[in-house]
């Protein structure tokens, strides 16, 4: 079963009269019960073998004492049970009583010898027994330590690793946290904006429509109040009026007035279409999932950076006829968003944007092909990686091309980097047609 | 059990007296040794001691014949019941064939009882012996001191572990004989269970108690 079961001996185990004395204890009794004057002396076992002897008459141990030969016999005794007896016969100079007496003194000894050597033997035994199995626990419980040990530094290696891992999710989740909160606030502000601009822009255009129409009636009744004045009057009051009309500008202000009133309604209208694109670049209105045409989808993005582009950009739009895709439109126009800015940031001066969509095999392509510097190659592979950013501190977080990949992952397509340095980057992304959702 | 040894037709059998530090284990093998010297038992050997406590073990060893003529030998034990040294409790308890657990009577000793017969399952298990199944009586020493714990309420401690339950006083000599021959009896039927003492050997339960027992002559000791 374990280490205990490896022992030899068993307290209690039974022990020969031959385990118990050894020789060289047993023979100088012997030899000196002789010297004083014995002829004979043999300890032999219960069966009548002889073990140890010392006098004529017997060869060589285990052999039988032959009947006759001894005078006196003691029993000797091993923990109270009978295991042999001592024989010995006289010598011709010894007496009877110093017979008996040298039997009883040499039974006695080898009595009391064995009583202290049995003693000793298993205190010995269980001495040693006792240190062996302690020694075997110390060693258990050693390698449980050690193994426990071993487990807790691996635990604490590991933990390290695994704080430093959670920390870095966290931070990434944090950031996306705070970027889609930024866009929810953009897109409930241009809700707001909308909503609020609409309505006086309304009545603006309405009203400028009307006044547009009373202007021209006003017009109309001087033509009238003129024609009828020169039928009916004298030559001083045409002149009077005449040198009025012109003193006031009358012609150039009808003949401006039409102008003014065209601008402004375009005016107003062009502000209308940037509220739109706004409301819709957020998709504040619109269910997670929704059919989203991807052309429309670019131009109100292209819209709504219309602000931040320089005037020498030069956007090139090659959109063929594709099929509305299910997606989530917010997150697929953030995406065109941060590709578009992306290129904005790579070439400041004299950026040639080429958009190009179409589909092929099943699959919806767009490609945004910028003509700056391109992505060096030791770069290219980490650029989707969240805070990995090649502008200086405060220009960004390093998160728009992670949150686009996201994005884009999100909606069940890819998005790779085709780029040779100096020949300008292209990204192009490639999304199921039949609309994927991932999660 | 120590030994069975068929081709000298020998059967050493171990018998383990148990129980906290002081329930009188020593004291209980020197009344037996005391009431039943010139029967067949042999001489009472205690080991050397600390200040009177045990720190090895005691050994006192009987002898006893079947009519088959299979020889045997029974050994008693004490273990020592101080909590140190409970390497050698493990070591003196290996191959038990019978554990008499002797529990100190007084109050105050209740909660050490419990502790040491925990050990006792503990380290028969440690040993590969089965606490469930290992002849086992309980006796409750010390009965003679004055603040003891009354009889009934130990009975009901004890009742639903069906283990026999035996009352004495080791200082005065009463209920020592009786848990020795209680411990000899469930021990025997065990052993008769597994080795077929009565129908290979001719043993009975009684002659075997008796034996053990009585003033009965023994082959061994016919020399003294």
């Amino acid at each position: 079963m374990d280490m205990r079961e490896s022992f030899s001996f068993v307290v209690g185990e039974e022990k020969k009269l031959t385990d118990v004395l050894s020789e060289a204890e047993v023979m100088p009794l012997l030899k000196s019960a002789v010297g004083a004057g014995l002829n004979l002396v043999a300890i032999v076992d219960t069966a009548g073998a002889t073990l140890w002897f010392c006098g004529p008459g017997l060869n060589e141990p285990g052999t039988m004492l032959p009947m006759g030969v001894a005078d006196e016999s003691r029993p000797i005794f091993l923990s109270g049970e009978m295991v042999g007896r001592v024989y010995m016969s006289a010598g011709k100079e010894i007496e009877a009583g110093l017979l008996k007496f040298l039997t009883q003194v040499i039974g006695d000894t080898l009595n009391s010898m064995i009583q202290s050597n049995i003693k000793r033997m298993m205190v010995t035994e269980l001495h040693t027994k006792v240190v062996q199995m302690s020694y075997d626990e110390l060693l258990e419980k050693n390698k449980c330590l050690a193994e426990s040990e071993q487990k807790y530094r691996e635990l604490a290696e590991h933990l390290e690793a695994r704080v430093q891992e959670r920390t870095a999710k966290l931070k990434q989740l944090y950031a996306r946290m705070l970027q889609q909160e930024k866009m929810a606030s953009v897109g409930q502000l241009a809700a707001g904006m909308a909503h609020e601009i609409n309505n006086p822009l309304s009545f603006i255009l309405s009203n400028m429509k009307t006044l547009e129409k009373y202007v021209n009636r006003f017009a109309e009744l001087i033509d009238f109040y003129e024609t009828q004045t020169m039928q009916t009057h004298s030559g001083d009051l045409i002149d009077c009026l005449r040198d009025k009309r012109s003193g006031l500008k009358i012609d150039f202000i009808l003949e401006d007035i039409g102008a003014l009133f065209s601008q402004s309604i375009l005016g107003a209208e062009r502000v209308k279409q940037i509220i739109n694109d706004l409301r819709g670049f957020s998709h504040i209105d619109d269910a997670e999932y929704t059919q989203i045409d991807i052309n429309k989808e670019i131009e109100r993005t292209l819209g709504v950076l219309s602000s931040e582009m320089p005037s020498d950009v030069e956007i090139i739009k090659q959109f063929k006829e594709i099929p509305l895709v299910p997606c989530k439109g917010a997150s697929l126009c953030q995406a065109f968003l941060n590709i578009i800015r992306n290129a904005l940031q790579a070439r400041p001066e004299g950026l040639q944007l080429v958009i190009c969509t179409g589909i092929e095999n099943e699959l919806i392509r767009i490609e945004f092909k910028d003509n700056g510097p391109g992505i060096e190659p030791d770069i290219q592979e980490r650029i989707f990686e969240p805070f990995f950013t090649t502008h200086s501190v405060g220009a960004g977080m390093g998160m728009g091309l992670k949150l686009a990949y996201d994005a884009v992952v999100s909606c069940g397509g890819t998005i790779a980097l085709k780029s040779k340095d100096g020949q300008g980057a292209a990204f192009v992304i490639e999304l199921p047609s039949n609309g994927r959702k991932d999660d | 059990m120590i030994e069975y040894d068929l081709q000298a037709n020998k059967m050493v059998l171990k018998l383990v007296y148990y129980g906290p530090a002081l329930s009188g284990k020593t004291t209980n093998l020197m009344s037996l040794h005391g009431q039943l010297t010139g029967s067949d038992c042999g001489d009472l050997m205690v080991l050397d001691t600390a200040s009177e406590r045990t720190i090895y073990f005691d050994l006192l060893p009987f002898f006893l014949t079947a009519p088959s003529g299979l020889k045997i030998k029974v050994k008693v034990f004490t273990v020592p019941g101080q909590v140190k040294h409970d390497a050698t409790r493990k070591a003196v308890l290996q191959r038990a064939d019978g554990v008499a657990f002797i529990a100190d009577s007084q109050v105050e000793e209740s909660l050490n009882n419990a502790t040491s017969f925990e050990n006792l399952e503990q380290n028969l298990a440690l040993v590969g012996l089965n606490p469930e199944t290992m002849p086992l009586v309980i006796q409750y020493n010390k009965c003679d001191l004055p603040n003891i714990s009354p009889e009934s309420t130990i009975r009901s401690t004890w009742q639903s572990t069906g283990i026999p339950l035996l009352f004495a006083s080791a200082l005065e000599g009463w209920g020592v004989v009786e848990t020795f021959r209680c411990l000899a009896l469930i021990t025997y039927a065990d052993i008769d269970k597994q080795y077929s003492l009565q129908e290979h050997h001719g043993l009975s339960a009684e002659s075997f108690v008796s034996q053990l027992i009585s003033l009965d002559n023994n082959v061994y000791m016919q020399e003294r």
